[in-house]
């Protein structure tokens, strides 16, 4: 029985010199490449990662998932993500402990209630379980909540959206990676690729601090650091990597069941059900690719966290800590081969909604391997967007709303 | 429990002592009422009583009672006065709290969940993952249970958002964390000289682990024959009397940010501390041994006895046996013999025992271990295995001291860039470089001797106010020097001890994180499966994961993965210490809970006239003062007035002034005449709008600008950001706040104002889109005359401070033709019906001037603006979507936002809709695809779930000519 399996989840296997595809970044998003790699039969894959396992956003992220989103080409792509996480404990074999708890946006002034009702809107007629409810309904579904907001900000309504939850994110890098393994594919973590061979135009492998490995294929998965991958092809993405903090409690007895966030506060409230509140916020507006956490950040999550939940305000934090986000302009992803470098192909530009999208960016990332043909669902996502000046406004990605 | 006589938990009075025999006070705990001393921490006083079980673990409900008295371990949580999860050990009693435990039912005496401790092979590291996968249901199902039963504390009942939580800021040449002896040295060497310095401390009294410390230290010169806590006493007298030096006690420093920021909680304030240098003295901490039932109540780390006995004046309970490994564990033994406590042996893992510091009749087992600890709800029986023969041997006991093994408080450190390594000769993980501004001293530094410490911290505080009071450091080059030396003669005296810990696989658990019930064969397993680094290790096994984040168990985890994986202990690594390391309050953090709001001048005005308040951004606005209607018909049949204060204002002057302008915004304005207004946009660089508003030319090197409300930072910085880059002669300044904005608008506008000023309003004389400076009711003003509502108006703009006599004296003068005040909904109808845009409402961030219908605003043909070259790129490839006018064909009115459907799909949006108010049906604006954009094209809108048909309009729905803006 699994339950008393000690079997080793995946192995360390020497580097060989020569792979179909190379994967930089062992993350969720290369992790589910690798993983539906497999299913087209490519599984002389290894992905290459210079820290630990799920290290970087994948063991960061607040692992909200939702499919709420505004726009008809960003929708139904997170819709179909969603739809593959509801059953993924069972296709991995692995409990990922979805707790679909549902999400409140709420909404505290006039204009915020309009981009509200625009989503809502859009997201029935694209087929998306969401609903405008007002301050009765809201308090129904978190009793916890000051409908006041500190007073000054009453809240007006909220999206309610039931589809969306919080999954345990770490379980989901664990699970895809013993699927990976299973499936013939290599994991090298503390394997860092310091640059990329190219011969013309075409990418001929990578260099590692383990020495060089030939592929034909090489993904950059590497989120927030994707720049820097980028970078060594000579390719100047549209990309600025900012910090996301977050901070967790100590755990409580249960007093919240659905995840809320608000626009306006840029702030965002769950409990996980281990008992800990989980309360993050927006991007901050400054570039950097430090890890390190701040003082103002936090001042400000918990000063807008207790605007929300007054209850709160002697309950413990335990820890604060930071991820990187690689912002574009319109908070939707780069995916797919990048003109002019055959071979090198990017996952990238996941900002604060990569880890909602991995299993579908996953999927058709393998696709777009295997067959070399974009996939529709992907094409809007494609760099070349930029300079054809066809932008996908998903202001609705933006955590909390924080980024206007 | 039964109230012990207090005769027999106390001792007799000692100087040493906090707790006050004179002072009585009482408590409840869990409804009954307890009694305590004046000094005493609700632990020491709930121990005094009596009480052995403190709380039951997370996983296992385990009965755990106090073992560290210092605020490390998880053991003593409870909810005091309605707060959960406070450490009772630390937290000084008062009269009257309201003390329970938590997490246990019916009581942490018996909790019915403690048969979770016999379920253990059900839930080996991991199980989570690995079960309740199939049916999918079955999770659903199982999550709420588990919900209920984990979570430790209970949150109360709704409070007040208002509290007393401060914030402060301090500065300082010198800052030092922790008022023990290196740290008491380094203040009184950094102040000695005049450097501000700032010492904080966790205890409520200065003097760190000296203050339980009541044995004689002849080593030192200066304070000879003095007992520990006496030399810190007088240590902190002298502190206490520099003037140069800030103490903050009772105060804990929780993170070191960059730029030598600390944050630094003291109760309900939050010290912001940014300093020069900063000397971290924060000491050590002892760590528990691992060996099965090692989390059993009457298991002590050595200092929660000497606090228990020297702090609080209480014995300890029953028999003890005391593990040793060096001279301290003997000391304190000595300590227990003296209270009065038997001491039932002292187990030494060296093979031969150095005796003194003890007396002769405490047996010593030397070459021996501790194996185990036996008991239901306590310590019973201790085993202790002699290393020689392998014989183990038990011995009625009811409690076991752990002394011996010490880890460094390096939190602080390991928050900066700081190296921290395993000493294989010290055996602990010591700090190596520090960063420039970063002094250590003291215990943390791995070398545990008084006199070092002395020096050590006398040496970082000389060198933290160097540059500060004094030219050179020769002295401190003495001071390395003795450092050096003593700390070779500690090192050559450190005997070498064998391991700590003896993993073992006998029966009853072992736990290295109590905080999670994790145990080592969790932790085997998990690295068995593949979690062989900290990081990956601790997100598996959830070690460190708790209250305690790792103080207690982070050390002897890294050493059992390391010697499992027969890896070193740098190999294995360690993982990220994260701020804040001791809880911190959501309260604290947030400080006092201002929200910042925006009024204007006006605002005293709207309230009095009943105004229905909005917020937009962060200023409050009228909504309405009554019916919208009403106001609507006033400003379309009469006159209304607006307060349009909260306009962005920029006052932009300078010989560049005309090309700067040229340069940001897409229309022209080097050829606008003075005198004249225009309206335009401003793009990014790749074309999408940024903002819009109006530009008049006041003379020939001077603008004056009015930007969105929401906008206007970004503008001025904008503006600022591209004439720095053009290098050109413009001043650039935001007056928003400094003037007030009031528009008069409607058919008597002309009427009313001329009663007020000079200024000649005639049609002729003041036309449409100019402007000109005069006087309203006294008031210098700068009119302009423009049409968002769309009648005949004037934008005046004047000195703030005359706000509210401007509005008296228009709704004076108005009176008569029945002028009204409206809010910013009639204002959004009666622009919606001119078809003009409010940014952020009708565009978005990806909206660009052409498709949004206002090509007319573009000048493509100016040499160069800010999106230009994509804006030509939309041009040639003609547009994809279009802002269009719509009418319902029903009476209907759709909602902002609803989708445009096409074939099912949606294709469009509707940004702004209201009702015609004669014919009811719903107009506005909506983006729609090119193909469905011309003149009379059917579309269908999305109203409350239904399609309903609509037509596309491309002139304003009222007064398409203009001709009532002209008047």
């Amino acid at each position: 029985m699994q339950l008393f399996s000690k079997r080793k989840m995946w192995h360390k296997r020497p580097l060989k010199d020569s792979y179909d595809v190379v994967i930089i970044g062992a993350g969720v998003h290369g992790l589910s490449t690798a993983y539906y790699l497999a299913k087209h039969g490519i599984t002389n894959v290894a992905l290459l990662d210079r820290g630990y396992l799920g290290g970087g956003g994948s063991g960061r992220t607040t692992a909200i998932l939702r499919s709420n989103y505004l726009t008809p080409q960003g929708t139904p792509f997170f819709s179909e993500s969603l739809g593959i996480y509801e059953t993924l404990s069972q296709e991995l074999g692995f409990n990922l402990l979805f707790n679909q708890m549902g999400r409140l946006d709420l909404g505290h002034t006039e204009s915020a209630v309009f981009g509200l009702r625009m989503r809502t809107e859009f997201n029935r007629a694209l087929g998306v379980d969401s609903t405008l409810v007002g301050p009765e309904q809201i308090k129904k579904l978190a009793p916890a909540i000051d409908l006041r907001a500190g007073k000054d900000l009453p809240i007006l309504a909220a999206m309610h959206h039931p589809p969306s939850g919080v999954i345990r994110h770490d379980a989901v890098v664990w699970g895809l990676a013993r699927a990976v393994d299973e499936g013939g594919a290599e994991i090298h973590t503390r394997t860092e690729v310091l640059g990329i061979n190219r011969s013309g135009d075409q990418v001929t492998g990578v260099r590692t601090n383990l020495g060089d490995v030939r592929a034909g294929v090489v993904v950059n998965a590497t989120a927030g650091w994707c720049s820097t991958v980028a970078a060594m092809v000579d390719v100047l993405l549209p990309i600025t990597t900012h910090p996301l903090q977050a901070f967790v409690t100590e755990p409580l007895k249960p007093f919240l069941d659905v995840s809320v966030s608000s626009a306006n506060l840029h702030v965002y409230v769950y409990q996980t059900d281990r008992g800990e509140v989980v309360i993050g916020g927006g991007v901050d507006p400054y570039p950097t690719y430090s890890q390190g956490s701040t003082l103002p950040a936090a001042e400000e999550l918990a000063k807008h966290a207790l605007g929300l939940f007054p209850c709160l305000r002697d309950v413990n934090i335990l820890r604060q800590w930071t991820g990187l986000c690689d912002m574009t302009p319109d908070y939707s992803p780069i995916m797919g081969e990048v003109p002019g470098v055959r071979g090198f192909l990017v996952t990238c530009g996941w900002g604060t909604w990569g880890f909602k999208a991995a299993p579908v960016a996953g999927k058709r990332m393998a696709e777009l391997i295997a067959t070399g043909k974009m996939p529709e669902q992907i094409a809007p996502f494609s760099i070349t967007r930029f300079a054809e000046g066809r932008l996908v406004n998903e202001r609705a990605a933006a955590p909390a709303g924080a980024i206007h | 429990m039964a109230e012990p006589d207090p005769r027999q938990t106390r001792l007799p009075p000692h100087p040493s002592q906090w707790t006050d025999p004179a002072s009585p006070v009482s408590f409840t705990y869990n409804g009954k009422q307890v009694s305590a001393l004046e000094g005493d921490t609700i632990g020491s006083a709930l121990y005094s009583s009596g009480a052995r079980i403190f709380s039951r673990s997370f996983k296992y409900h385990r009965p755990r009672g106090l073992m560290c008295m210092t605020g490390d371990c998880p053991n003593c949580l409870m909810s005091v006065d309605g707060v959960p999860n406070v450490r009772t050990c630390n937290t000084p009693v008062q009269q009257g709290m309201e003390v329970r435990t938590q997490n246990a039912w019916p009581s942490v005496e018996h909790d019915a969940l403690s048969v979770m401790d016999k379920l253990d092979r059900l839930m080996p590291v991991g199980f989570y993952y690995k079960s309740l996968i199939r049916p999918r249901i079955s999770w659903d199902m199982a999550r709420p249970i588990i919900r209920r039963v984990a979570g430790l504390g209970k949150v109360g009942p709704e409070k007040d958002p208002d509290s007393e939580h401060q914030h402060h800021n301090l500065h300082s040449d010198v800052t030092i964390v922790g008022g023990g002896p290196a740290g008491l040295a380094a203040a009184l060497e950094a102040g000695r000289g005049g450097s501000r310095v700032v010492l904080i401390d966790e205890g409520p009294v200065l003097g760190g682990h000296l203050l339980s410390d009541v044995s004689v230290h002849p080593e030192l010169e200066e304070h000879a024959g003095l007992p520990g806590y006496q030399v810190a006493a007088r240590l902190a007298q002298q502190v206490q009397e520099m003037s140069s030096i800030r103490v903050l006690s009772g105060a804990t420093a929780f993170g070191l940010y960059p730029g030598n920021l600390l944050g630094v909680s003291q109760g309900k304030c939050l010290y912001k501390v940014r300093s020069r240098g900063i000397i971290v003295a924060t000491g050590c901490r002892e760590v528990p041994h691992l060996f099965p039932g090692n989390d059993l109540p009457g298991v002590y780390l050595g200092e929660a006895l000497r606090r228990l006995m020297h702090l609080y004046g209480v014995v300890p309970a029953g028999r003890a046996l005391v593990v040793a490994s060096d001279h301290r564990g003997y000391r304190l033994a000595g300590e227990l013999a003296q209270a009065g406590v038997q001491v039932v042996g002292i187990i030494d893992a060296r093979e031969s025992s150095p005796g003194g510091d003890t007396a002769d009749s405490i047996p010593v087992f030397t070459d021996s271990s501790i194996a185990g600890a036996s008991g239901l709800k306590g310590v019973k029986r201790a085993l202790v295995l002699d290393k020689g023969t392998g014989e183990t041997r038990s011995y009625a006991c009811e409690s076991i001291v752990i002394t011996g093994t010490y880890e460094p408080n390096t939190g602080l450190l390991a928050q900066t860039s700081t190296a921290l390594r395993y000493d294989p000769e010290l055996q602990e993980i010591v700090p190596e470089d520090t960063p420039s501004g970063i002094y250590v001293a003291g215990d943390v530094t791995g070398l545990h001797n008084l006199e070092l410490s002395l020096i050590q911290g006398k040496a970082a505080g000389c060198q933290a106010s160097l540059g500060v009071d004094r030219p050179t450091g020769t002295e401190l080059d003495a001071l390395r020097r003795a450092i050096r030396e003593k700390e070779q003669a500690y090192r050559e005296a450190l005997e070498p001890s064998s391991p700590s810990m003896a993993p073992s696989k006998e029966a009853g658990k072992t736990f290295v994180c109590l905080c999670e019930d994790v145990t080592p064969k969790d932790l085997y397993q998990a690295i068995d499966e593949g979690f062989d680094e900290m990081q990956t290790l601790k997100r598996y096994s959830t070690l460190s994961m708790g209250p305690c984040q790792g103080k207690m168990c982070l050390r002897p985890a890294i050493e059992l993965c390391s010697r499992y994986t027969g890896r070193t202990m740098d190999e294995t690594g360690s993982t990220t210490t994260r701020p804040p390391l001791r809880p911190l309050t959501l309260g604290t953090l947030a400080g006092p809970l201002h929200m910042p709001v925006k009024r204007t001048a006006l605002h005293e005005r709207h309230v009095q006239l009943g105004a229905a308040m909005a917020d937009v951004g962060p200023w409050k606005r009228p909504h309405s003062y009554g019916p919208v209607s009403e106001e609507i018909a006033a400003v379309r049949e009469r006159v209304g007035i607006i307060d349009v204060s909260t306009l962005g204002k920029i006052d932009v002057q300078g010989a560049d002034a005309p090309a700067l302008l040229d340069k940001v915004y897409t229309h022209r304005f080097s050829n606008l005449p003075v005198g004249r207004i225009r309206y335009s946009l401003l793009c990014s660089d790749n074309g999408s709008i940024i903002d819009d508003g109006t530009i008049t030319r006041l003379s020939e090197r001077h603008y004056f600008i009015t930007t969105t409300t929401a906008n206007v930072d970004l503008m001025e910085e904008w503006l600022k950001w591209w004439n720095a880059g053009a290098g050109g002669n413009v001043h650039v300044n935001n007056v928003t706040s400094g003037y007030g904005a009031i528009n008069v608008a409607g058919p008597k506008a002309r009427e009313t104002l001329s009663k007020l000023t000079d200024v000649d309003l005639s049609p002729d004389a003041f036309r449409y889109m100019r402007s000109a400076e005069g006087e309203v009711a006294g008031v210098p003003c700068l009119f302009l005359r423009i049409g968002f509502v769309g009648e005949t108006g004037w934008e005046m703009h004047f000195s703030a401070e005359y706000s509210e006599h401007m509005w008296d004296a228009l709704m004076d003068a108005g009176s008569e033709f029945g002028i009204v005040p409206f809010g910013v909904e009639a204002q959004r109808v009666l622009r919606l019906a001119k078809k003009h845009i409010i940014l952020g409402q009708d565009t978005d961030m990806v909206s660009n001037p052409l498709e949004a219908d206002l090509p007319w605003v573009v000048r493509l043909d100016k040499d160069d603006f800010i999106g230009k070259h994509a804006l030509e790129a939309v041009k040639e490839r003609g547009p994809r979507e279009t802002l269009v006018g719509f009418v319902m064909e029903e009476a209907v009115v759709p909602e902002d936002g609803v989708p445009v459907m096409h074939l099912g799909q949606p294709v469009g949006r509707v940004t702004s809709s209201r009702a015609d108010p004669t014919t009811a049906r719903g107009f506005g604006l909506a983006w729609v695809p090119a193909d469905l954009s011309q003149e009379g094209a059917q579309i269908t809108i999305q109203v409350r779930g239904r399609p309903s048909p609509a037509r596309v309009v491309h002139q304003p729905f009222y007064d398409p000519e203009g001709a009532r803006l002209r008047e």
